[in-house]
């Protein structure tokens, strides 16, 4: 019967011991800081709740986040539902279901700043949740919002990922982490070093985060981890505010101070014994306020050498908020190396995007460069045959509304339009005016502004838009920092297929035959059977024609315009002019050359895009002096005029 | 000589007749002698007329008589114009500022007046700091000095790297485009120095002059303009009839053969730029302050082709034509474009000429160009020709 009874004892003890772990309980010994969370005192609860190890834990700590968690007047915690007056409760530990007076019961509240505590003791649960989703949310948060605490949970939670993607992700975003949190200075290290090579953002502002720095000054020796001294005499004044705010130096009086106290202290037209009318100096006015400062009207002046003086006295440095001086060193040299690597990235990225820019620069000049060459001809109207190349694209979409049907259907009709436009205005304008060149300019130019103000009064002044087919949306992305839009890859290709055309076209057909005769030597050629006359027309019809194409192209990534020629006009001229005259590799060269050009400025000087436009015309202008006939010079007779 | 010189070029006294006269009556109506029968506003489209003649003139001696078609004139025509630009908006902020600070308590320091005037001018490109540019705008004479010196210097220079490498024909007309175009680039930042897009404005008032009637002012830039454009007739009609004009037509008409001939044609290329240029600046510094603002969109690209149309439509190679074509074309651009065309009903559609003036203007000049090119002036030579 003993036995018996001590058997029941002890069976009786261990289930209220066993009882004694229900989350209620927990709770009942935090219920203060349960029902009144602050984000301080909130912790010391949710370390028990998790500690506990209990299954229903992570349900409660949803609920209560999501203020689901009501307390009864007797001070029991329940997960209730409201519904008019009537409270629909669920139990915390059972999960058995009943119904009271939603008087009886207070909702609790917890504010922003508890919820994201919250959110982060949950965050650990949600790591090994069997649900992808989740586990891919509560990863999420923890690559927005890292913290220390969330290092153990997340290396606890990588043996058990069934999904390999999001072990990656979890094993690079545990690197992160330790390389700022770990507790042990090799595994920080360690971390630290294999962030060496990783170029992305995130990588790149785990270390600037590790280096952060702030500026200190004392007069001594400074202590800590110093990042480096500064030479304050650089900016001596800045320095100075520095002292000032750190209260070890008195303010000075800037100009307006000194200024406002003598105006203050006019007596009988003097200040001190200064006339006002002297005051028109700065020598005579800090004469005038040392005098009230030595009668006690106001504070001293601080002159430059009282500054430089008290600069000198000081040292100025900043210290690496991180105390370990190894840590810091590891997490420089990191950053140095993965910056190297980044340089290179933007490099690669600056020359993609030339590529890009070259390629529009060749497509918007190459006809140019073909009429020209062939007949000495500047067409000014080359940009208007662009914008109505774009143009037809915008009129295709509005009848055709399949994006990728209009493209392909816009193109060639863009070429023949634009084809017909070149043929008719060589036959009725240029035509007559091949002995006199600089009028064919001024012909053409007339041609370009009728144009302009027809579209103009046809199309309205506002920008149509050209949209591109949903498959040419997006970039392709190497990296963070290499990237280019699937648009201007499209036009590089664009760019390539109309390069091997033309020169198949003129190296290799009856017509490039013809057309070459007559770049050499029109005479010559006249006599040997070939009719200028219709090379002329046909070359000029080409070069208008691939101009439309072109217009087409640009039109998908820049809005149409009536005005969008005259944007391309003067950099095809150049193109022309710093290529040489009459050859397909020349305009390529040149189109390179000042669409890397245009690039690299515009990388020297990021913000100012104008400025680099107006040292580009600048540098070609300078190139014109050293290479009067372009890159590629044509030589012999064709080459005088 | 004298009489040799205008035995040479009867045209110039016709020409000095007629302006002497069209200024006479001008002024006479205008409201400065209280007859009022020509506007205010309309004196200051005719006195800028006068202006662009001057432009014009310069364009054709480099053009029609040197044939160098330089499609950057208009950017020496706009450095004028900033050059006096920034004494005239210097002073009149001074004048309004200085009192101002004069009337606190305590007289200002230099500093002080520097950087209230450098706030007024610079505030809208959020700058209160003047320049390296601005050091001489607070001195009439020197910013004077600047209208001729700017425009001639960079000619100087740019004709002296072009002509040098024998940069010619289509080549040169793009390369001075370029030019330009890098010029109204430059201006429109807004660190440029020079208040970027916004451009300098208010230049109507003339410092010193506040209390006199823009009646008054306007009539005296008129006859300035007047006085400008028949001296510089008279002086480009002296260049181009002497042994120099024979010369530098051979230029224009086969440049080999004048070089074997034993003249160094770049010297001469680079005198009648620069000087041209210089005559532009000129002409720049007496047409912005009657127009009242100047911004970088003046001086693109297409200003100087228009200029260039003007001198075709009148008629190359002779400087009467360049006067009529400038004031012709400018005058119908000025009445199409401000709506005082009437528009035409074709029941169907009604043509505005607002929308349609420049699809008229590019159209005529493409036929000029096919079927006159002679321009206008020509025609007058043939009305004078076919006279006993």
């Amino acid at each position: 019967m003993r036995y018996l009874v001590l058997a029941l004892a002890v069976w009786l003890g261990t289930f209220v011991s066993a009882q004694a772990q229900t989350v209620q309980d927990i709770l009942q010994v935090h219920a203060d800081e349960i029902a009144k969370p602050s984000r301080r005192s909130v912790s010391v609860a949710l370390d028990d709740l998790v500690a506990s190890g209990l299954p229903q834990v992570p349900v409660f700590l949803e609920q209560w986040s999501a203020r689901n968690v009501w307390q009864r007047d007797d001070g029991q915690f329940f997960i209730g539902d409201a519904d008019g007056d009537d409270l629909a409760l669920t139990d915390i530990d059972t999960g058995a279901a009943s119904f009271a007076l939603k008087s009886e019961f207070t909702q609790i509240r917890p504010n922003g700043g508890v919820r994201r505590v919250i959110g982060t003791a949950l965050v650990q649960f949600q790591l090994s949740d069997p649900d992808l989703g989740r586990r891919e949310t509560a990863v999420a948060s923890i690559a927005r919002r890292p913290e220390a605490a969330q290092l153990a949970p997340l290396l606890a939670s990588i043996e058990g990922e069934p999904d390999a993607a999001l072990k990656a992700r979890k094993v690079q975003l545990a690197n992160f982490l330790s390389a700022r949190f770990a507790d042990d200075p090799a595994d920080r290290i360690a971390a630290i070093n294999s962030l060496s090579s990783d170029t992305s953002v995130e990588a790149r502002s785990v270390l600037n985060q590790i280096l952060t720095t702030e500026p200190g000054v004392s007069a001594s020796e400074p202590e800590g981890n110093i990042a480096r001294v500064l030479d304050p005499m650089i900016d001596p004044d800045g320095f100075y505010a520095q002292l000032v705010e750190a209260e070890l130096a008195p303010s000075r009086t800037p100009p307006d101070v000194i200024r406002a106290a003598l105006e203050a202290n006019v007596v009988e037209g003097r200040v001190g014994d200064v006339p006002v009318a002297q005051l028109g100096t700065d020598q005579m006015r800090e004469a005038a306020y040392a005098q009230l400062a030595d009668a006690g009207l106001v504070a001293s002046l601080v002159t430059v050498s009282d500054r430089d003086a008290a600069i000198a006295a000081h040292v100025f440095f900043e210290t690496y908020d991180e105390a370990d001086p190894t840590i810091t060193a590891a997490a420089e040299a990191a950053l140095a190396s993965v910056e190297q690597r980044v340089a290179f990235a933007q490099a690669a990225d600056l020359a993609l995007d030339g590529l890009s820019l070259a390629s529009i620069y060749f497509l918007a000049a190459i006809g140019l460069a073909i009429t020209f060459g062939v007949m000495g001809v500047i067409n000014m109207a080359h940009g208007e045959f662009i914008m109505m190349g774009a143009y037809t694209g915008y009129v295709v979409q509005l009848f055709i509304p399949d994006y990728t049907l209009s493209i392909i259907v816009a193109l060639p009709l863009a070429f023949a339009i634009t084809f017909g436009a070149g043929v008719s205005m060589e036959r009725l304008v240029i035509r007559h005016l091949y002995h006199r060149p600089l009028e064919t300019l001024l012909a053409t130019f007339g041609i370009s502004i009728a144009l302009q103000q027809l579209a103009k009064n046809i199309f309205g002044t506002q920008a149509r838009p050209l949209t591109s087919p949903g498959w040419l949306d997006g970039a392709w992305v190497i990296s963070d920092v290499i990237q280019i839009s699937y648009i201007r890859i499209a036009i590089f290709i664009l760019a390539l297929l109309f390069l091997a055309l033309i020169l198949y076209v003129l190296k290799r057909t009856r017509l490039g035959l013809e057309v070459r005769a007559v770049t050499q030597n029109p005479g010559m050629a006249a006599s040997m059977g070939i009719n200028p006359d219709r090379i002329n027309m046909l070359t000029f019809g080409l070069g208008s024609g691939i101009a439309g194409i072109a217009g087409v192209a640009i039109g998908l990534y820049a809005k149409v315009t009536s005005e969008m020629g005259t944007d391309y006009i003067v950099q095809s001229f150049m193109t022309v002019v710093v290529g040489g005259v009459g050859n397909v590799w020349g305009t390529l060269l040149g189109a390179s050359m000042i669409g890397f050009l245009q690039k690299g400025i515009e990388w020297l000087n990021p913000s100012n895009t104008l400025a680099a436009q107006t040292y580009m015309i600048l540098f070609i202008i300078l190139f014109i002096q050293f290479r009067p006939k372009g890159i590629i010079a044509l030589k012999g007779r064709a080459a005088a005029d | 000589m004298q009489n040799t010189f205008i035995a040479r070029n009867p045209s110039v006294l016709w020409f000095l007749a007629a302006l002497g006269l069209f200024t006479a009556i001008v002024t006479l109506m205008s409201e400065a002698t209280g007859v009022g029968l020509i506007s205010t506003s309309f004196v200051k489209t005719l006195g800028k007329t006068l202006c662009l003649c001057l432009i014009a003139i310069a364009m054709d001696v480099v053009w029609g008589y040197c044939g160098i078609l330089s499609l950057g004139h208009f950017a020496f025509f706009g450095i004028g114009g900033y050059a006096i630009g920034m004494w005239l908006m210097y002073a009149r902020t001074e004048a309004i500022v200085v009192p101002n600070l004069m009337a606190q308590t305590i007289p200002p320091t230099p500093q002080e007046i520097s950087d209230a005037i450098g706030n007024q001018i610079f505030g809208v490109v959020g700058s209160s700091e003047f320049p390296m540019i601005w050091g001489f705008a607070d001195s009439l004479f020197l910013q004077l000095l600047m209208v001729v010196l700017v425009p001639g210097l960079l000619a100087l220079v740019f004709g002296w790297l072009a002509f040098r490498s024998r940069v010619t024909g289509v080549y040169l007309s793009i390369l001075t485009q370029a030019m330009t175009l890098a010029l109204a680039l430059y201006l429109f930042q807004n660190d440029s120095g020079l208040r970027g897009n916004n451009g300098l404005s208010g230049l109507q008032n003339i410092p010193g002059f506040e209390d006199t009637p823009q009646a008054t002012i306007s009539i005296v830039f008129f006859l300035a303009s007047a006085f400008a454009l028949a001296a510089g007739y008279v002086f480009f009609a002296w260049i181009v009839s002497g042994k120099m004009g024979s010369v530098v037509k051979g230029i224009r008409d086969n440049e080999a053969r004048v070089r074997f001939l034993g003249y160094h044609v770049e010297s001469y290329k680079l005198f009648i730029f620069t000087i041209t240029a210089i005559v532009a600046g000129i002409a720049g510094a007496l047409y912005y302050p009657q127009a009242g603002i100047i911004n970088p969109g003046e001086i693109a690209p297409i200003a100087s082709i228009y200029l260039a149309v003007w001198v075709a439509i009148g008629g190359r190679g002779r400087l009467y034509g360049a006067v009529i074509g400038a004031a012709f074309v400018s005058l119908l651009s000025s009445w199409f474009t401000g709506g005082g065309a009437p528009p035409i009903n074709l029941g169907f559609y009604t043509i505005q000429w607002t929308d349609w003036w420049l699809v008229l203007l590019g159209v005529s000049f493409v036929a000029v160009t096919l079927f006159f090119p002679k321009g206008i002036g020509g025609l007058f030579d043939y009305l004078v020709r076919k006279q006993p």
